[in-house]
Order: C-alpha cells, then sequence, then structure tokens
C-alpha cells in the first residue's frame, strides 16, 4: 500500500531542516574561526574542507552506515535505518559546503575589518556577530545551499535509512523506488512536489535576507 | 582625559625584514604627535603597535601602566585607530558611528546624539542617513574620523588620515579635523609623509627614516635645523648638495661660495635649500654657484627650473620662481645662490650620523617627550 505523500514529505522536510541547522550552525562556527585563524594554521583545514565540500554521498553513507550498523563501533546507539541515522550522514556531506561557503563569504571582506572592529573596541563575540552581519547574504546563501543539499540528498539516506516504508522513506527515496518499480507518474508528482518545497523554503529564506538587510541598515 | 603611552623596546620584523626599532617613547596626556615618515619607514607599523592591533616581535605598548600588548577589551577601548584606508561598515553613516558606542553599553539615545555631534564637527550631519559605502572617499574618511572621535578616547591614532584626499580638499578636513579635536584633552598619535600636516596637527614631530627614530622636536624645529640630510629631505628640503666649509665660516660649493655662512665647524658639509631658496645671483655678486638650465615648466604660480650645476660632484638643482620672474632659457649659463632663511647647512658629521645613539632635544616634559 503507498504511504500518503504528504506524510513522506514531512519526513522529509523534517530531516531537511534539521541538517540544515545542525550543520548550519557547525558550519557557519568552523567557517568563521578558519576566517579569523592565523594564515599559518588553517591551510591544511582549508584544504580539508574544500575535499569534504566534493564527498560522494553513496561514500558517506556507506561510511556512516558502517559505524552505525548493530555491530559497528556506534551500533549500541541504534541509529541505523532512522532518520536520525540520516541526519546524521547529511549533517556530515552538507557541513563542508556550509563551512566553505561561510569561509569564502568572510573572505571577501575587507582584510582589514576584523582589526578595525577590534580597534573599535569590539569584544569577540561583537567582532563575530559584526562580521556575520556584513556578510549576511553570503552566509544565508550557505544555509540554503546547505538546505539543498539535504534535500536532494538520496545516496546516504538511502544506505543509512534503508528507504523503509511509513518509517525512512523519503521524497528522494521514495523517487527511486516508484521509478524502479515503472511509475513514472509517481515519481514525475513526488519530484514537482519536492521542487515545490525547496522553491517555498528558499523563497522563505530569501525574504529573511531581504529582512536582515533593511535590519542591518536601520 | 588623555592617556599616557608608552612603548618600551620596541622592535618588529615582517617578512625577515626589521621594520621597526624604537627604544622609548612617551607621550604625555594631552600631547599631539606626529610621526613623520617616507612610504616604507614604519610609521603604520608603529602606529598598529601602539593600538594593539599587532604585536611587536620584542618590547612593550602600555597605556597608563597597562598593557596594550595583547591587552584586554577594556584597554583597547581607551584607544581609538584610525586606518588609513577608512574599513566602513555596510550600514549608514550614523551606525558606523553609533556601533562602536553600542558596543561600550552606552544608551541608545545618548548614542544618537554623540553620533550627531561627531557627524556635525567633522561636517558630514547632512550624510548621517546615506549608506557609509556609498559617500566619496573624502566624505568615508570623515566618517571613520567621526567613529573615532565620537569615542571621546584618552588615545586617538590617526594613520595618514589626508592621505587619500586632493590637495583642496585635504586643507579643509584637516582644519575641521583641527577643530574638531581642539577643546579635548585627547593624547593624538597621527602618521602622515606630509611636514604640513605635522606643522597643522602636532606640537612633536618624530622623524622615523628605516623604522628608526632620527629626530625629535618641533615640527619647526626639524624644518630649521635638521640633524642629518635624511631628515632634511624628510621635511621637504628639495635640493641636497655637498659642500665645504672654511674656517671663517664661508660655505663652499666645489670652490665657489654660496652666500651662507656656517660658524664654528671647518670642514665636508652639505646645503639643504628648499626649491624656492636657489636664485639667481644678482649682477656683480660675487658669490654665486654657475649652472646650466635644463629644463624649464611653468607650474600653478611659479616657474620650476630644473639646474644642472656645472662643479665637480654637484647633483642637479631645483629651483623655483615667482611667475613674474624673468626665467634664463634652456640651455644658457647662470649663477645662482641659495636664500639663508631657506637654506641649512649640515656638517658631515650630522648628515652621516646613525640614528643610534641620538641626542635627546630638550622638549616641554608636559607634552613629549622621547629617548633612544
Amino acid at each position: 500500500m503507498t504511504e500518503p505523500v504528504i506524510d513522506v514529505l514531512a519526513r522529509s522536510t523534517a530531516v531537511a531542516l534539521w541538517t540544515t541547522l545542525i550543520a548550519g550552525v557547525l558550519g557557519i562556527s568552523l567557517g568563521t574561526a578558519l576566517a579569523l585563524a592565523r594564515v599559518g594554521r588553517r591551510g591544511i583545514l582549508i584544504a580539508i574542507v574544500n575535499t569534504g565540500m566534493a564527498l560522494p554521498t553513496v561514500v558517506v553513507g556507506l561510511s556512516v552506515a558502517l559505524l552505525l550498523w548493530r555491530t559497528g563501533p556506534l551500533g549500541d546507539l541504534g541509529l541505523i535505518y532512522t532518520l536520525r541515522g540520516v541526519v546524521v550522514a547529511q549533517v556530515l556531506l552538507a557541513t563542508p559546503l556550509v563551512t566553505g561557503v561561510t569561509l569564502a563569504a568572510l573572505r571577501q571582506l575587507p582584510r582589514e575589518l576584523p582589526e578595525q572592529l577590534r580597534a573599535l573596541g569590539a569584544n569577540r563575540i561583537q567582532l563575530v556577530l559584526r562580521m556575520w552581519l556584513e556578510a549576511r547574504l553570503a552566509l544565508l546563501a550557505a544555509v540554503m545551499a546547505g538546505f539543498g543539499l539535504a534535500i536532494s540528498e538520496v545516496g546516504a539516506a538511502m544506505i543509512v535509512g534503508g528507504n523503509i516504508h511509513g518509517h525512512t522513506q523519503v521524497m528522494t527515496t521514495a523517487i527511486v523506488e516508484t521509478v524502479s518499480r515503472g511509475e513514472f507518474g509517481v515519481a514525475i508528482t513526488y519530484g514537482a512536489v519536492l521542487l515545490g518545497v525547496a522553491f517555498l523554503v528558499n523563497a522563505v529564506l530569501a525574504l529573511a535576507q531581504r529582512r536582515g538587510s533593511s535590519w542591518a541598515d536601520g | 582625559m588623555g592617556g599616557w603611552l608608552s612603548a618600551r623596546e620596541l622592535h618588529h620584523v615582517r617578512g625577515g625584514r626589521d621594520v621597526l626599532s624604537l627604544g622609548s617613547l612617551d607621550v604625555a596626556p594631552g600631547s599631539r604627535l606626529c610621526v613623520l615618515g617616507a612610504n616604507g619607514a614604519g610609521k603604520t607599523t608603529l602606529l598598529r603597535l601602539l593600538a594593539g592591533v599587532e604585536r611587536p616581535r620584542l618590547g612593550q605598548v602600555s597605556l597608563d601602566g597597562v598593557s596594550v600588548t595583547g591587552g584586554g577589551v577594556a584597554v583597547r577601548r581607551r584607544i581609538a585607530y584610525t586606518a588609513q584606508r577608512p574599513v566602513l561598515l555596510s550600514t549608514t553613516a550614523r551606525r558606523n558611528v553609533e556601533l562602536p558606542l553600542r558596543w561600550r553599553r552606552v544608551p541608545r539615545k545618548r548614542c544618537r546624539s554623540l553620533a550627531n555631534a561627531a557627524l556635525e564637527r567633522l561636517r558630514i550631519g547632512h550624510l548621517a542617513e546615506r549608506q557609509a559605502r556609498s559617500l566619496s572617499g573624502g566624505e568615508q574618511q570623515r566618517v571613520n574620523l567621526a567613529r573615532a572621535v565620537a569615542l571621546d578616547p584618552d588615545v586617538l591614532l590617526l594613520d595618514e588620515p589626508a592621505a587619500s584626499l586632493d590637495a583642496e580638499s585635504r586643507t579643509a578636513f584637516l582644519d575641521d579635523l583641527g577643530r574638531a579635536l581642539a577643546d579635548r584633552a585627547t593624547t593624538v598619535v597621527h602618521v602622515s609623509h606630509r611636514v604640513e600636516e605635522a606643522m597643522r596637527l602636532a606640537d612633536q614631530v618624530i622623524a622615523l627614516i628605516n623604522g628608526r627614530v632620527h629626530q625629535v622636536g618641533s615640527a619647526a624645529e626639524l624644518i630649521h635645523r635638521p640633524i642629518s640630510a635624511d631628515v632634511a629631505r624628510l621635511v621637504g628640503y628639495d635640493n641636497l648638495v655637498p659642500a665645504h666649509v672654511r674656517s671663517d665660516g664661508t660655505v663652499l660649493i666645489g670652490q665657489t661660495a654660496t652666500g651662507l655662512r656656517l660658524a664654528g665647524y671647518k670642514g665636508p658639509a652639505s646645503v639643504a635649500v628648499f626649491a624656492n631658496g636657489v636664485r639667481p645671483a644678482a649682477e656683480g655678486d660675487a658669490a654665486g654657484v654657475p649652472a646650466r638650465v635644463r629644463h624649464v615648466s611653468l607650474g600653478p604660480g611659479y616657474w620650476t627650473v630644473s639646474l644642472t650645476v656645472s662643479l665637480p660632484g654637484v647633483t642637479d638643482l631645483a629651483m623655483t620662481l615667482p611667475i613674474g620672474t624673468p626665467v634664463a632659457p634652456e640651455g644658457s649659463t647662470v649663477r645662482v645662490v641659495f636664500d639663508p632663511s631657506l637654506s641649512t647647512v649640515l656638517p658631515a658629521t650630522a648628515a652621516t650620523r646613525q640614528p643610534h645613539p641620538l641626542p635627546v632635544p630638550a622638549l616641554d616634559p608636559a607634552t613629549a617627550l622621547l629617548s633612544l
């Protein structure tokens, strides 16, 4: 029996939003730390982040599945074939992306900005907040990129989540399954719905971007 | 109330090069100090070390005895540093000025009134609601300064505040800056490569050459009594000519009298002379250095004449003459003398003297004190 599309969609959206939230916090923090780190110390870390941005999703899915497997080192956590496990895998994929975009965004700011803010008396928190505000548009783009990755990701979700009906099936894995059954009409419907949700979330973020700009300017 | 800014044994290296070496510097509260130096002399480095935005390789900077070097927010908030290139935030001019005040937990209404007052002092009150980054270079520099002045810091550090402005804007800007600081007890250290800025804003000047202090004194002292050829060049002397002082005090270039005298010294020397201190010798005048007119060009209100001195071992000379003065044609030979009020004779011992150690000039202890 086919599960109502709304349930699959809700699951997909929840996974993508949790992934975006966690990867956003981690990625923006890491990207900021890298942007403010002394030049000599960050070269290797930046190389790791750049590599992470190109990680194949099935490789990450496989690695996470092996770790979370019941007999694996993190098997006791009971995350294999759960949505939480899918979120873990997708966070691993999205965090380097958000970190990389954040780093690029902050490096686009005037090189003298951090020291000028310090010289004007900003403490560490005030400095970071102001730099985020200065790079707000690009940072929201980083978050959007993280959401885009999470909502469209299929390899890791399939391997770690197992595409279990009514439990871990998300829109992307459902599309793969319906296509494999030859139900192209259903797959196209799922795809259209998924695109609609992605558009809606990005529209909300774009609105927040615009509001953020006017607030910062006011 | 301004703060007592001190630096001890400051040494800084950048890219493997020794860029600054300073023995001891004390800037008394309320004094106005200018660090005068050519590009690459280490002026900005010194200012950044004083501001605490960069750590020296060796040495210590302190404000009223509290270390600035690697110091906390509290001591940094007593100092305002403005970089040569304004780094303004992507918001309005007013918000740019208000924000550092907000960081100091100044109430919102007070922030606004302080910001407005600072913008008015720098004559940009009408630009308060404009996006700061959309303003012209000069206007941005004014916002940059208003932001620092609004903080009413104990120490204000200005890095070439008028560098990016054209001559006309620079004069107006320096007048406004002087006015904005006039009734404040703030200790001000500013760096510049223009001696006229030092004359307008500072009561003491440090001549910084290749990262080392060569002379300390008032701007007038540096101009009238530079201790070396390097300082003479720094304060704007256009010509430095090898000379010789006879036992009777007559200053000769080659074997020709210049019209200058230096008492109490005999031996090799240099003559430093401004271009407007070089004049054609009068008819029948016994003194006068022979020179060939190489090039004549017209400047605003004056002629610029390039001369090649017809004596062995003597360099070229630059001469400026008022526009109404008759000028010898190119290729002709003239004799020139030096106006004593626009020239100075530097004994060779001074001209070749190394920066360490230097005699400490007698300074007013209420203003600034520097020793090496």
